[in-house]
């Protein structure tokens, strides 16, 4: 919703860019035709270019997304063990997991016994943090 | 049941970055992926796009881990329709025999990829991990040793070898695996801190020194790693109480000590500040730093 408030501002600016550019071009050949090569550009030409230009790279700005920072460890200041250690390309699946997280269904049909696992205990820690 | 999106509260475009968030950042936490995940395919995979198949192999990764195989095999169709011939979508198929312990299986899909395309750093990657899944571990190091001939810049393959060392106990490799890491990553303080570990880990002073040394420059990088703090601590500590050391060294490494000592005290009482429990726990952080005597032996 803001993103679309900035591309407007953006699109605004390069339209006024874009007719300062022609009414430039215009003038230099409105002087061709008058034969009066020695005047210089108007001053709201030039001054519509520059104001057009400053309001383009402010929408931009505005556009691009979050900014980093320069520094290449305050990135990494967050990053912990916990992520920095597991390797996608080399992960394991003969891991408890496949028996702890079973689904309740299969629980039923394979473990009749008195003590027979609660279904799932596990699955309350989920409504704790979802972070 | 109630969906996720109606328990926290979150629109489907909030659960895809969450989701993205956690593929990007190595995040393995299969149950949440498959719940988010599974909604999202379930509910929303028209208005996904094209992100919809990469959500499709994160939420079967996770839904291996989670013995949920009947949502793995659907991902797996349903990226099978959508990328016939595709070695990656081959390779997940791999993945979920390795889930069903059929590792005569896989590794022959593996050797079927790697004969196409002789490059294929995932099947190769597979391979080992089923080694290592086997309990091989020795075969495992030495095949990752290997592909890191050919394929030096891997660093994932750099840290998993070093982990393999370290189980093997062989801390001078898993050190040597780890300093390729520090050089090609030299802002992560984190490696400095796991090399410093593994320093320590092997004992003698030069290797205290060292730890105490990559400790220091941990902290440096980022002065919030209390493990590296707590190393410092450590090291200094023991390289003052060996006998072998000169009396400035001696002092030196007194006064690296009581700084790192001070400095985690400090810590303890600014996280605790606030709460009642805080002068119970800053006195038992005193109390655990005095009575951690290093006797040499």
């Amino acid at each position: 919703m803001a993103s679309s408030f900035w591309k407007g501002v953006v699109g605004v600016g390069l339209l006024a860019l874009a007719h300062a550019a022609f009414s430039a071009a215009q003038h230099r050949s409105y002087m061709r035709l008058t034969e009066k090569e020695n005047e210089t550009l108007p001053i709201d030409i030039v001054l519509q270019t520059l104001l057009a230009f400053v309001v383009t790279c402010y929408g931009i700005v505005h556009i691009a997304g979050e900014f980093r920072d320069m520094d290449a460890s305050s990135e990494l200041k967050l990053k912990t063990f916990d992520t920095l250690r597991n390797h996608p390309s080399f992960y394991l699946f003969n891991h408890r997991g496949r028996l702890l997280f079973r689904p309740a269904e299969q629980e039923a049909s394979t473990v009749p016994s008195a003590q027979a696992l609660p279904s799932n205990p596990l699955r309350l820690r989920k409504l704790e943090n979802f972070h | 049941m109630a969906t996720v999106s109606e328990l926290y509260d979150v629109t489907w475009e909030e659960m895809r970055d969450k989701l993205r968030k956690w593929r990007e950042e190595n995040y393995r936490n299969s149950e949440q992926i498959v719940d988010v995940g599974e909604e999202l395919i379930n509910e929303h995979a028209s208005k996904l796009g094209d992100d919809v198949w990469i959500i499709y192999e994160q939420v079967m990764i996770a839904a291996l881990d989670c013995s949920r195989d009947d949502l793995a095999w659907t991902c797996l169709q349903e990226l099978k329709r959508q990328f016939p011939d595709s070695h990656r979508v081959k390779r997940l198929a791999g993945m979920r025999l390795e889930a069903l312990e059929r590792y005569e299986d896989a590794n022959k899909l593996y050797d079927s990829i790697l004969q196409d395309d002789a490059t294929n750093t995932a099947a190769r990657k597979r391979k080992i991990a089923i080694l290592k899944a086997q309990g091989k571990n020795t075969e495992a190091i030495r095949e990752l040793n290997e592909y890191l001939e050919q394929f030096v810049g891997d660093q994932e393959a750099w840290h998993e070898l070093s982990e393999l060392y370290i189980n093997e106990h062989d801390y001078a490799k898993a050190a040597f695996c780890l300093e390729e890491l520090m050089m090609t990553n030299p802002h992560n303080h984190l490696y400095c801190e796991q090399y410093a570990e593994v320093k320590y880990t092997q004992g003698g002073l030069d290797n205290l020194e060292l730890s105490r040394k990559y400790f220091a420059q941990a902290l440096k990088l980022n002065n919030r790693n209390m493990r590296a703090l707590f190393g410092l601590y450590m090291s200094a500590s023991h390289i003052a109480a060996s006998p072998k050391v000169s009396a400035k060294v001696k002092k030196d490494n007194v006064k690296y000590a009581a700084w790192a000592g001070a400095q985690i005290n400090r810590a303890y009482q600014l996280a605790g500040r606030g709460t009642k429990e805080n002068k119970c726990s800053v006195k038992a952080v005193e109390e655990m730093l005095e009575s951690m005597q290093i006797t040499m032996s």
